[in-house]
């Protein structure tokens, strides 16, 4: 059965015609457009030749008319998938590219856009000013609205365990916009300073900026913005939602407890944390050194918590003091575990008993609780991970001699971060790699000597890291007062009581379902190292926030899992070229002689400038930053991140295609000096600069220094009629070129132009009227040539023309203040593929191929499909129209002799 | 029944609100006579806004909405429909634009603004209270179209709309189908037989069910408007007439006899492309030395405009004469060469290949034609880029020239009220986006008629034309707004000066009858012609016009209430 229906492919003049035309036969339009507005390149241009009439004047009018035709259905911002079925009845899908924003919601108002703060290359002005991630394609677009440019999710972001809007927080830093950068953060990590000190940073491994130089140093710009809220007078506080009744009690204080406290809080609920310690923060507090976080650090953020109404208890042992049937007992609808993991792992060999024998993270939280600890002057401490470089580092702080580390395998792999192995190296604390201990020798039961092999590296395991090999018949000994292993840490389950159903693993972590942190007790959840072992400070924090998220609906008894098993893509190809190599900005440290012999901070932090400075390093991955800044001001609520690609079918008798043109990139035509002489610019540069609503608002300005130029040079078929690129002839250069160098005159009577040409082809109604108006009225000079190369004068940055004077027959050279090329059009690159779809053929050039020539001009290769304008030929506006207009009739004809 | 008015006044997110002290001017606008409701709307645009409009015309029972927003030309018809949907005659809406009006205009003066915006509103209130409900009107469309001109643009024309259903009444003026077409060997850029384009699209439109072609045809009259129009044509020694929906014009155009221009006159070898073709039909008979010399009759001071297809013209006889005679030297003396866009620029370099010599002359020094007794056999021309003159021997001169307007076109412009240009060439209704149109409704225009035209674009615009004239015919019935001009019989002072200005067509006599024994012509508008632009209305010079939506009453009582104390009364 035949469809009453039409696809037209393409939003330019040809396709809205095509559209307008099939409408008002009754016929069904669905008319796909791939960019944000109809409207295609006509709306670009500032006046038509021969009329000069305003371009959006008379183009606007046929805008609206598609839009509110009662036949036509817009798909902007989409793209064909798939073609099946034959004349008379296809079926197309269509992908509708999600715009992020509610079409229907969308009142066109632009609040959104001040305060977005990814700034672009604005196309539509053929990049001579930039517009924001979030825009209207122009002014007078139809539909009247927005989109977001989002290329995807930056890796900054899908990297970081806690998924901050990393990108986000970063392009904020670098307006300024501190407050609310730090909002951004704190809406997935409570505890930003503690985290800017002390996050492993996977975002920074991610950061694509590495392929240009090095990774933005997101981590310390984080901690300017969180140290900045902590030192202002009122800091920042979530707004806490509806206050409820419901109690829940958190076990452990450190950044899992602390987190999921936070978001708790923030959702109004009644939040008690118990901590067995006598201080908060946990491992924080205990297993990392004052001079790497300081404690007033760690007070200030869990103060912002208790600020929002959450109670901690220290020095409460779950277990023992309270169990966690009496906590139930007394109302609490949820428990979170997050104990973290306190045990030190044990080394497994001969005289681990020895006296002098101190673990790593006992040694490290007596120290943090402050007592004295004296191990003597020689210490070995063994292992590569962040608590092996505190733990030795600590001990020099205490006054040891000689604190060094062993290592089993080599530099490359060691767990801890880089910024801390560097730091040890510089006071001067050597690191043995390739070592591990084979035994400790003691005498008198006291620790006097270590047993070491050296080892080789093998295949990878299953960490990915090469796995240490011992080398056979090399020990030797090393003479030591302690020996201090730091290889890992398990958690200590006695609050566990027989009262709650919930199961270990082998590792003795507990089991929770993996999204919802829900363990085997329904209302208890966990997370943190209790559950994974020990990870890092961010991974806690997001476990808290997941916890969190559970027990919210766990207590508003809602399916804890729906819409949460969400896949992190990074977004790929991510343009790297052109950007100049920028170092990173080093973080400030205490000189190595000032810190080796106490406890303060060794890294001071970047100043407003540094922090600024290296935020504009970011290259906007994902081009939308996800700061939602956008979504937070618009009164209309249309702005949706949720939204997604989706895909539509249409049944159509008939297809039009209207895909238009591109412009010519001119930048291989080396001899004209685009792109190296500031002030040559294309025509549709120019068509830009001198429309109103333009970025330069109808001025002339040049370029290099936004003066206004006297005299223009205009050179004709550039990339067109030429052997090396485009053998045809554009068809509209001549006419629009001989427009400008008319509308110039206007704007400036001063100014004068000269347009270098080959043929002047003013073929149409009205064209030689106007050539001679030009000349006669308006001053413009035609001199027939083909210019050589355009050079520079160093000295005003005129552009100088190269040319034969081909009626005296002499080399002649003219400078003028600004030279505009009339680049050559081409067909879309969108043509490939939608050939490819559709089954119609293209010709040499990538135009749509008209295999029955006159007989037939709409006819495409494939029956049912026909194409109108310049996507089959250079042609003008009024061709455009004409063309169009008669495709319309083609596609009545398949649609009567179908029915 | 009484007025009750209610006023919407839109802050646009903050582009209105932001300058405009929207609350302010809701609570004046409440003050304002008849005025029952009034309230601000975030955006009246959006359903919000559109459903309280719609509720208060429920509730409170209103019978006039006044909306205080941007600007109609995109958001009227949204208002109006919405009213419709309510159950108000959506006549009964006035637009005030307090954006682009007010608050864009007066971006930094937020007083001054908001009191303009007060005076808008007050003047909408005043406007809306005198407006009446109105119907839109509509005729019906006959499906049959008149194509005037048997040649390439109007075959095509008539055999898509065939095609399409549509009844076509084709009128030839000659005895055969095709047009100047037919008078060409070879068409560009194949250099096929012109034949194998045109035979079997003639073929079809003499077979076809739906086409009746009317040979040695004359038009004699055209009346009534779009959807029912009357042809009045005279054939076979008898008049006829003929009732159709469309028309379309394609009568086509001349060649350029360059009568005294390079010794057209005075040499037998020195002859135009077309009579070119037309000696050589069978052959080339042995021709050496060929000259043909461009832009003649085109380009100049008298004659201004360009043939648009000349160029390919001498490009396709020049190559195909070298290629049956590969030594001949054939020269072109052109100006500039026209070879625009993909096929063409391709043409001209096939030419060239094939050996073809092209030649650049100066308008200012143009080429001279020497010869004996009646045949020339030398071309004296400049070369340009040389810089001297050459002498060219020549066995054949073709001189190139340009289409000219049919004599008919003068005869069927006024006949049918459709404009001609400065060139003689008809004009359409818009040269960039309306290329096919006439500014009256339901008459169209295709191929040389409307300039000189090559013969993919006659056949492309005979299909367009071709869509035009179905869009009407499919829908059954055209559809106006109410909004149109009207006479006042008694006023009238039938001076035609409203007939003559109107740029539709609209308006025409009428017979009217004042009392039994007294009738005079009278000025009337045809409502389905009518656009409302109310240029008739301002040319009356008896003031026996008017333009519904906009009368005098409603525009002076906008202006009265902008000057306190004033009443403007008639």
């Amino acid at each position: 059965m035949s469809q009453k229906a039409a696809l037209v492919i393409g939003g330019g003049i040809a396709g809205m015609q095509a559209s307008i035309d099939l409408a008002n036969m009754g016929i069904k339009v669905y008319l796909m457009e791939k960019k944000p507005s109809i409207g295609g390149r006509m709306a670009q241009l500032d006046k038509t030749f021969p009329t000069n009439d305003c371009s959006m004047c008379i183009l606007a009018p046929k805008m609206i008319e598609c839009a509110n035709h009662e036949n036509v259905d817009l798909l902007t911002y989409s793209e064909l998938s798939e073609l099946t079925g034959s004349s008379g009845d296809f079926k197309a899908k269509i992908i509708r590219k999600a715009r992020f924003i509610d079409e229907d919601k969308c009142v066109g108002c632009g609040e959104c856009i001040e305060g977005c703060p990814i700034t672009v290359t604005d196309e539509f002005n053929a990049g001579l000013g930039n517009r924001k991630a979030i825009y209207k394609y122009f002014p007078q677009a139809v539909p009247s609205t927005f989109a977001i440019d989002r290329r995807g999710t930056a890796p900054c972001k899908t990297a970081c365990p806690a998924h901050i809007s990393v990108q986000g927080y970063v392009a904020l830093i670098a307006q300024g916009r501190f407050q609310e950068a730090l909002k951004l953060i704190k809406e997935e990590n409570p505890l930003p300073a503690i985290c800017g000190r002390v996050c492993h940073h996977p975002c920074e491994s991610a950061c694509t900026r590495s392929q240009v130089d090095e990774p933005v140093a997101i981590d310390f710009i984080k901690r300017f913005v969180a140290d900045l809220d902590l030192k202002s007078e009122t800091r920042y506080l979530p707004q806490i939602k509806k206050k409820r009744a419901h109690k829940v009690a958190i076990i452990g204080a450190g950044p899992a407890g602390l987190s999921c406290a936070y978001y708790l809080a923030k959702e109004g609920y009644q939040v008690t944390i118990y901590e067995k310690l006598p201080v908060t923060g946990g491992m924080l507090s205990v297993g990392i050194p004052e001079y790497r976080l300081p404690r007033d650090i760690i007070n200030a953020e869990v103060q912002v918590i208790r600020d929002m109404g959450v109670k901690i208890k220290t020095g409460v042992d779950i277990g023992k003091d309270i169990t966690i049937e009496q906590l139930r007992e007394e109302g609490y609808n949820a428990i979170f575990l997050g104990i973290g993991a306190h045990k030190c792992t044990s080394l497994n060999i001969e005289g681990e008993n020895l006296e002098g024998v101190y673990p790593g993270v006992d040694f490290l939280r007596e120290v943090n609780l402050g007592k004295q600890v004296s191990l003597g002057d020689r210490i070995a401490v063994v292992g590569g991970g962040n608590v092996a470089m505190d733990t030795v580092r600590t001990a020099l702080r205490l006054g040891a001699k000689e604190p060094f580390i062993i290592y089993r395998r080599s530099l490359e792999e060691m767990p801890a971060n880089e910024e801390e192995v560097e730091e040890c190296e510089e006071e001067g604390i050597p690191i043995y790699p390739l070592t591990n201990p084979k035994r400790i020798i003691g005498e008198n039961g006291r620790v006097k000597a270590i047993e070491c092999l050296k080892m080789k590296l093998g295949e990878p395991d299953e960490s990915g890291r090469r796995r240490p090999i011992p080398i056979e018949g090399s020990e030797f000994i090393i003479e030591v007062d302690g020996v201090v292993p730091a290889i890992g840490q398990e958690s200590d389950w006695s609050c566990l009581g027989p009262e709650s159903a919930c199961t270990l693993s082998n590792w003795g972590t507990m089991n929770v379902d993996p999204i919802t942190l829900q363990t085997d007790d329904s209302d208890i959840f966990a997370g943190g190292d209790a559950v994974t072992g020990p990870k890092t400070v961010i991974e806690a924090i997001e476990a808290g926030k997941q916890a969190a998220i559970s027990i919210d609906r766990f207590i508003r008894g809602v399916n804890l899992r729906e819409g949460r098993e969400r896949e992190w893509e990074p977004v790929e190809d991510v343009p790297t070229e052109g950007y100049d190599h920028i170092p990173r900005t080093r973080m400030p440290r205490l000189e190595p002689g000032d810190r080796a012999n106490n406890f303060q901070e060794v890294q001071l932090g970047f100043s407003e400038e540094q922090a600024v400075t290296e935020a504009k390093r970011c290259i906007s991955c994902g081009i939308c930053s996800e700061c939602y800044t956008c979504a937070e001001v618009c009164k209309a609520e249309a702005v949706d991140f949720a939204q997604r690609d989706r895909e539509v079918t249409v049944n159509v008798g008939a297809i039009v295609l209207a895909t238009g043109f591109d412009l010519y990139d001119v930048s291989p035509l080396m001899e004209y000096g685009w792109g190296r002489i500031e002030n040559v610019i294309t025509a549709m540069q120019f068509e830009r600069m001198i429309c109103a609503s333009g970025p330069t608002t109808g001025h002339l300005k040049r370029p290099s220094d936004g003066k206004e130029p006297k005299r223009l040079g205009f050179i004709q078929c550039v990339g067109s009629r030429d052997v090396r690129h485009m053998r045809y002839c554009s068809a509209v250069c001549c006419m629009h070129a001989t427009k400008e160098a008319i509308l110039a005159h206007e704007h400036y009577p001063e100014l004068t132009s000269t347009i270098f040409y080959m043929d002047m082809r003013a073929v149409g109604k009205g064209f030689q009227e106007y050539v001679r108006r030009a000349k006669t009225e308006y001053e413009v000079e035609y001199i027939r040539t083909r210019p050589g190369r355009v050079t520079l004068n160093e000295e005003n940055q005129n552009p100088v023309i190269h040319y034969e004077d081909t009626i005296n027959r002499e080399f002649r050279a003219r400078e003028f203040d600004m030279v505009i090329l009339s680049q050559a059009l081409i067909p879309t690159e969108s043509n490939i593929s939608i050939a490819k779809r559709l089954g119609v053929e293209l010709d040499e050039f990538g135009f749509i191929a008209t295999p029955e020539g006159l007989s037939n001009p709409f006819g495409t290769t494939k029956e049912g499909v026909f194409g109108c304008g310049f996507c089959q030929s250079p042609m003008d506006v009024p061709d455009s129209v004409v063309r169009a207009s008669g495709a319309a009739s083609k596609v009545a004809e398949v649609l009567a002799q179908h029915s | 029944m009484s007025l009750r008015i209610g006023v919407f006044i839109c802050n646009c997110g903050t582009n209105i609100g932001g300058t405009v002290n929207v609350p302010e001017v809701v609570e004046y606008a409440a003050t304002l006579p008849n005025v029952v409701h009034t309230e601000g709307n975030l955006y009246t645009c959006s359903e919000d806004g559109l459903s309280s409009i719609r509720n208060q015309i429920d509730e409170r029972d209103l019978n006039r909405v006044v909306v205080a927003s941007c600007t109609p030309r995109t958001h009227e018809p949204l208002f109006k429909k919405n009213c419709e949907l309510a159950g108000l005659n959506k006549y009964l809406f006035e637009f005030v634009n307090i954006r682009e009006h007010c608050s864009w205009v007066h971006m930094t003066q937020q007083d001054d603004a908001t009191d303009k915006a007060k005076d808008l509103v007050r003047m909408g209130v005043a406007k809306v209270s005198l407006l009446t409900p109105e119907e839109d009107l509509s005729t019906d469309v006959l499906p049959s179209s008149l194509i005037i001109g048997g040649g390439i643009s109007g075959l095509s024309a008539a055999l898509t709309l065939a095609t399409q259903g549509y009844q076509v009444e084709l009128l030839e003026k000659t005895d055969r189908l095709g047009g100047l077409l037919k008078n060409v060997n070879m068409v560009f850029p194949s250099n096929a037989p012109t034949a194998e384009l045109l035979d079997p699209l003639v073929d079809s439109v003499i077979k076809h069910d739906n086409i009746r072609v009317h040979f040695e045809v004359k038009l004699v009259e055209v009346k009534g408007f779009i959807g029912n129009f009357t042809a009045v044509i005279k054939e076979n020694g008898g008049t006829g007439e003929l009732k159709i929906g469309t028309i379309i014009v394609a009568i086509g155009a001349n060649e350029l006899k360059p009568k005294g221009m390079f010794g057209y006159d005075l040499f037998d070898n020195v002859m135009t492309q077309l009579e070119f073709e037309q000696r050589y039909r069978r052959g080339f008979n042995g021709l050496k030395k060929v000259v043909m010399i461009n832009c003649v009759g085109a380009r100049t001071d008298e004659m201004p405009y360009c043939g648009r297809f000349c160029c390919i013209t001498a490009m396709k006889n020049a190559t195909l004469l070298k290629e049956a005679i590969p030594e001949a030297e054939v020269t072109i003396l052109q100006r500039d060469i026209m070879a625009f866009g993909k096929v063409f620029e391709e043409y001209y370099q096939k030419a060239m290949q094939v050996g073809v010599r092209f030649v650049r002359y100066n308008v200012d020094r143009p080429p001279e034609i020497k010869g004996a007794g009646d045949a020339a056999n030398k071309v004296k021309v400049y070369h340009e880029l040389m810089g001297r003159d050459l002498e060219l021997d020549a066995d054949a001169v073709i001189l190139t020239t340009p289409l000219v307007p049919a004599e008919d076109n003068q005869a069927l412009s006024k006949m049918m009220k459709i404009p001609i240009g400065n060139e003689g060439f008809f004009m359409e209704a818009h040269q960039k986006l309306r290329p096919v149109e006439f500014p009256a409704d339901g008459i169209f225009i295709a191929g040389c008629a409307r300039y000189p035209t090559e013969i993919v674009e006659c056949i492309s615009q005979g299909y367009a034309a071709a869509a035009k004239a179905a869009a009407p015919m499919a829908q059954g019935r055209v559809v106006t707004e109410a909004f149109i001009s009207k006479v006042n019989p008694l006023s009238c002072s039938s001076c035609g000066r409203c007939i003559e200005i109107c740029p539709f067509g609209a308006v025409d006599w009428v017979e009217f009858r004042f009392s039994p024994e007294i009738t005079r012509e009278i000025a009337t508008v045809n409502p389905t012609e009518c656009k409302g632009c109310g240029l008739c209305v301002a040319s009356c010079l008896s003031n026996a016009i008017y333009l519904k939506g906009f009368t005098d009453e409603e525009i002076l009582a906008m202006v009265g209430t902008t000057i306190a104390g004033h009443e403007f009364t008639l």
